[in-house]
């Protein structure tokens, strides 16, 4: 069986992008189970997905632990722990990254001992469908990737699930993914099945006698205030907003239309950015008067995404 | 102490008033509203020091009573039936916030079609919500498992809602004589509500009710309910102890009658166990050796005192006042569950009876017992029956040919 | 009444109340109107929660409140706001809670809630003479699962179901008349993308006896399809078009806070609709004029009833 995980953020089309896939591998006759795994956060939130394709009638279901390839469609994904792009990547895992970074940066980054390859964010800026173009290409390496897609079904799979967001976009996804193809040649079969290991020895799941906690502490209360302060959200920002104080004129504008609150002023009146709580939604910056605020692209300096 | 007629709608309102409750949201429905009545008119007279809020719907309610608790006074309300169903996402909801208040539920069956009079689904859809439900048989039981209740739900080991269910009409609008206790001593029993660190006030942040994400956390605070829930067994023990010393009047989780040397013990809830009752003592009197088992605790369900009740027994007639429908007896099912592992099983045959109010007669008790004798003599265990005698079809067949359901036929055909 | 003390933007709080780190999406409009609320009323408050995207804002084991929380359901929130509300006035009354530990109530829900399951329950709190706050933000659907419209979808707005070639056929419940009707304390329209008008009516309805009810106009670039950061633009755009009144109910008048430029002069509606996704098959691939029109003429007809 094929085990494959997406790792995106939301609103980048994940979903999508693994429906693509779980359909050109159900035209290639395949069993297939692909699914979203959805949670609290939102928009711009680390989320993944998987699909899972085997000859054979899949009876497993939910979390794939152990993937056979792992598709990143934004590289700053690697470097959150909480996202768990890494779960159970061994060096057999295929490592696939929307990065315009070198790989080799990578595997030395995350010490890495698999294959990794990466597609370039270039093609998903300049086109209509923005994001979700990322998420074709990275299908289309994918499937070539597995060994077991070919091009008609890959071309069949896009117009499937994209026919509904106009042909503008079906096109252009179907470029993206048909070049990413072309691109990975050289990798065709890569990713491998892997053979289910035996049940005569397992790991124990280590089960308790569950003990009794008073209501005071085993019901669902909040004893505090503001604990969401250890919630980094500045993980999803994939652009920062930077304010040039020399041309702020102290408005405050920003301070009152930040939603989440990170924009706080300083006794002299000031703006001053909570980077670890900002989600980048850029309000400071489109409705900055005097536009001293910019934007730069995510992660910052190294070990400064957060 | 007094002793008066109370109707077991006055018991659950006298239940009230002794535990000095200082909140009472509350919504009419039959057989229910006599009790909020008399606790207004108390109320209005200066008798309670308590609110009443009418609200809504019982939906509200019961949001209310439990966010009431939460926030940290003592909260009472009652509803019945349709009323109960109406307000089932609450009581699953407030169960969970681990808010300790009494609910007084009088049994009335279930829509549709609609009706009047008791059985036992209402309250048995609220068997999984994290509730405890005490079931009573008489008016003075009604009255003292009401202060029970508040020990039982309040105590730190617990903290959860309580049901206290009575049956409509059989209890709700039955005069019998009720000691009322005195003040003094209710208040040496049950003292005043003491919601510790939980509760609502300023300066002291708290969330109440808090959303999970994911099956491991969802999985630890439902099982540690569970785990609250089954505590309840011993802390009833321990309170009825005291309640007895202080009272004289003794509560068991299961109720035991005449049960020592029986070989047949009928097996049932609520206030058609004192019929059982009556037929044991009579069935004894003629050499029959019956008893009768009535689980007065369901949730938590006290399944090892079923247990040593019914070791060694031959034969047990499970009677439900309520059908799940499609499997039958819920009650049989829970006895099944419990009785499973033990060796040399008592033969159990299931009745269904007493739906929507149906008596259950004394010849039919007779009768109960000749089945469950003759299962357990042939070992052929009979299906499920329901009480339900020839002439009541016969009055059916002549209700049909007034409701003209005969000119049905052929109307659907073109 | 008084002048508040509220000038101009610069008054504003430069610090919040609501900690973030929450898991309302970026840009999210309704958490906007929500932090100024906190800001104004401060940290002695519980929030009694109905189901909806702000349900989320507390997820174990963490919260943004400094004040307190209770989650209830949809159809119950200002029930629970009663329980809440009783209980403290008891304590107090028993002695059993200092006044300088009493909470103000407020309830929070979506419109999907306001709107439609849970108008039972506010309409009987209004009417019982509760003692609260109620903050509707009004995403215009049902946000938390997709956006599906709701009985706040405007006309002709694609939702997850109304997804037709005019979209939305119905037209948006006036939830503000049916909550004024009521005769509660104080009821007002709002915009999270408006602070300094918000910040004045919240000042000045907090300390009001009885019911104050606010509805937030929440720009939802998930929902309605823009950019995060045009959420701003979105929310002042229908303001300034007259989409979105800003008004206020109190001692049985409606007065409107901000008044746009007369017709003529003020921007056609459709500068507000075009920059939505919501709204793109009303302009493309052809103009729908006849949908436009009857739109601007709605906006129109309400301003004109005004002067």
């Amino acid at each position: 069986m094929y085990r494959i995980r997406f790792h995106a953020r939301g609103g980048q089309g994940i979903k999508t992008a693994s429906r693509i896939l779980g359909t050109a591998f159900f035209l290639e006759g395949y069993e297939v189970q692909d699914s979203p795994r959805y949670g609290a956060e939102r928009r711009g939130a680390p989320i993944f997905a998987y699909v899972r394709a085997s000859k054979k009638i899949i009876n497993e279901r939910g979390i794939i632990n152990k993937p056979d390839l792992v598709i990143v469609t934004d590289d700053s994904l690697l470097l959150l722990p909480i996202a768990g792009v890494l779960l159970g990547v061994t060096e057999r895992t295929v490592l696939l990254i929307a990065t315009d970074e070198a790989t080799e940066l990578w595997k030395k980054r995350l010490n890495l001992q698999g294959l990794v390859l990466s597609i370039s964010t270039q093609a998903a800026v300049k086109g209509h469908a923005g994001l979700p173009l990322l998420g074709a290409a990275c299908v289309g390496a994918a499937a070539q990737l597995v060994g077991a897609i070919s091009k008609s079904a890959l071309e069949e799979a896009i117009h499937d699930q994209l026919q509904p967001l106009g042909k503008v976009i079906v096109e252009e996804s179907l470029a993206a993914a048909m070049t990413a193809y072309d691109q990975i040649e050289a990798y065709a079969g890569c990713t491998t099945e892997r053979e289910d290991p035996s049940a005569d020895s397992y790991e124990s799941p280590n089960w308790i006698d569950l003990p009794f906690e008073d209501a005071g502490t085993s019901a669902p209360y909040i004893h505090a205030a503001a604990t969401t302060l250890n919630v980094k959200t500045g993980v999803w920002r994939s652009l920062r907003p930077v304010i040039d104080l020399q041309q702020c004129n102290r408005c405050a504008l920003c301070n009152s239309y930040c939603p989440d609150g990170v924009i706080s002023l300083d006794a002299k009146g000031y703006p001053q950015i909570d980077y670890q709580h900002c989600k980048g939604c850029l309000i400071c910056l489109a409705q900055c008067p005097l536009h001293a605020i910019d934007a730069i692209p995510e992660p910052g300096q190294e070990g400064e995404i957060s | 102490m007094i002793r008066k007629l109370l109707t077991g709608n006055g018991a659950a309102a006298w239940g009230a008033r002794l535990a000095r409750v200082d909140y009472i949201p509350a919504f009419p429905i039959t057989p229910q509203t006599e009790i909020i009545e008399t606790i207004a008119h108390w109320i209005g007279e200066g008798r309670m020091d308590s609110r009443m809020t009418t609200l809504e719907s019982e939906h509200s309610m019961i949001t209310s009573a439990g966010a009431a608790a939460t926030t940290g006074v003592r909260t009472f309300t009652a509803t019945s039936s349709q009323g109960l169903l109406y307000g089932m996402e609450m009581i699953y909801t407030v169960a969970g916030w681990r808010a300790p208040f009494v609910l007084v539920n009088v049994s009335r069956a279930l829509s549709a079609p609609i009706t009047l009079e008791p059985d036992h689904n209402d309250v048995l859809a609220a068997r999984d919500s994290g509730f405890l439900q005490i079931h009573c048989a008489t008016c003075q039981e009604v009255l003292d498992s009401v202060l029970l209740a508040y020990r039982l739900g309040e105590d730190e080991k617990v903290r959860l809602p309580v049901i206290v269910n009575l049956d409509g009409f059989y209890l709700s609008f039955t005069r019998e004589p009720v000691e009322i206790p005195d003040d003094a001593k209710v208040d040496q029993f049950l003292p005043p509500y003491d919601p510790g660190e939980t509760r609502f006030r300023a300066g002291d942040p708290i969330s109440q009710g808090v959303a999970v994400l994911g099956g491991s956390q969802y999985s630890y605070f439902r099982y540690e309910t569970h785990l609250a829930s089954l505590n309840a067994l011993e802390i009833f023990e321990e309170a009825s102890k005291e309640f007895e010393e202080l009272f004289g009047r003794s509560y068991q989780p299961v109720e035991s009658y005449r049960t020592e040397d029986a070989e047949v013990i009928f097996f049932m809830m609520g206030s058609f166990a004192t019929k059982a009752k009556d037929a044991v003592d009579r069935l004894r009197s003629v050499g029959r050796k019956v008893g009768l088992l009535r689980p007065r605790l369901l949730r938590p369900f006290p399944a090892k005192a079923i247990v040593r009740a019914l070791a060694g027994k031959k034969g047990i007639a499970v009677i439900d006042q309520n059908l799940s429908l499609g499997k039958g007896g819920i009650l049989h099912t829970e006895l099944c569950s419990a009785l499973y592992s033990m060796a040399d099983k008592p033969v159990m045959v299931s009745f269904i009876g007493g739906l929507g109010g149906r008596d259950i007669t004394r010849e039919e008790f007779y009768e109960m017992v000749a089945v469950t004798m003759k299962a357990i003599e042939t070992g052929e265990v009979p299906t499920p029956r329901l009480l339900y005698g020839k002439e009541e079809l016969i009055q059916m067949k002549g209700l049909q040919s007034i409701a003209k359901v005969e000119q049905r036929k052929g109307r659907g055909k073109r | 009444m008084k002048e508040s003390s509220l000038k101009s933007i610069k008054d504003l709080p430069s610090t919040h109340v609501l900690g973030p780190g929450t898991p309302t999406c970026a840009g999210c409009g309704a958490l906007g109107a929500i932090k100024i609320f906190c800001d104004i009323l401060g940290e002695k408050t519980v929030f009694v929660n109905a189901a909806g995207c702000m349900t989320l804002l507390t997820v174990y084991p963490f919260t943004p409140f400094k004040g307190s929380w209770i989650y209830t359901a949809m159809a119950s929130a200002p029930a629970g706001a009663q329980g809440v509300r009783d209980a403290l006035d008891l304590l107090i009354r028993k002695g059993r809670l200092k006044p300088e530990e009493d909470l103000k109530v407020v309830v929070l829900t979506g419109d999907g809630t306001a709107y439609g399951m849970g108008l039972s329950s506010t309409s009987s709190a209004i009417y019982r003479g509760l003692d609260f706050i109620y903050i509707c933000y009004d995403n215009e659907g049902y946000g938390n699962t997709g956006h599906q419209f709701s009985a706040a979808t405007p006309h002709a707005a694609r939702t997850a179901t109304s997804k037709g070639p005019e979209g939305y056929q119905r037209y948006k419940k006036d939830l503000f008349a049916i909550w004024a009707a009521h005769r509660p304390a104080y009821v007002a329209t709002v915009a999270g993308t408006e602070p300094l008008d918000l910040a004045r009516k919240i000042e000045k309805a907090k300390d009001l006896k009885g019911s104050k009810l606010f509805i937030a106009f929440s720009p939802c670039p998930t929902g309605w399809y823009f950019e995060p950061a045009k959420t701003i633009e979105v929310g002042k755009l229908a303001v300034k078009t007259g989409v979105w009144p800003l008004k206020e109910y109190i001692d049985g008048k409606v007065a409107h806070t901000k008044v746009p430029l007369p017709k003529g002069k003020r921007p056609l509606v459709e500068e507000y609709l075009k920059i939505q996704g919501r709204f793109a098959h009303l302009f493309s691939p052809t103009r729908n004029e006849n949908v436009l029109e009857k739109i601007q003429a709605g906006v129109d007809a309400y301003w004109e009833s005004i002067v």
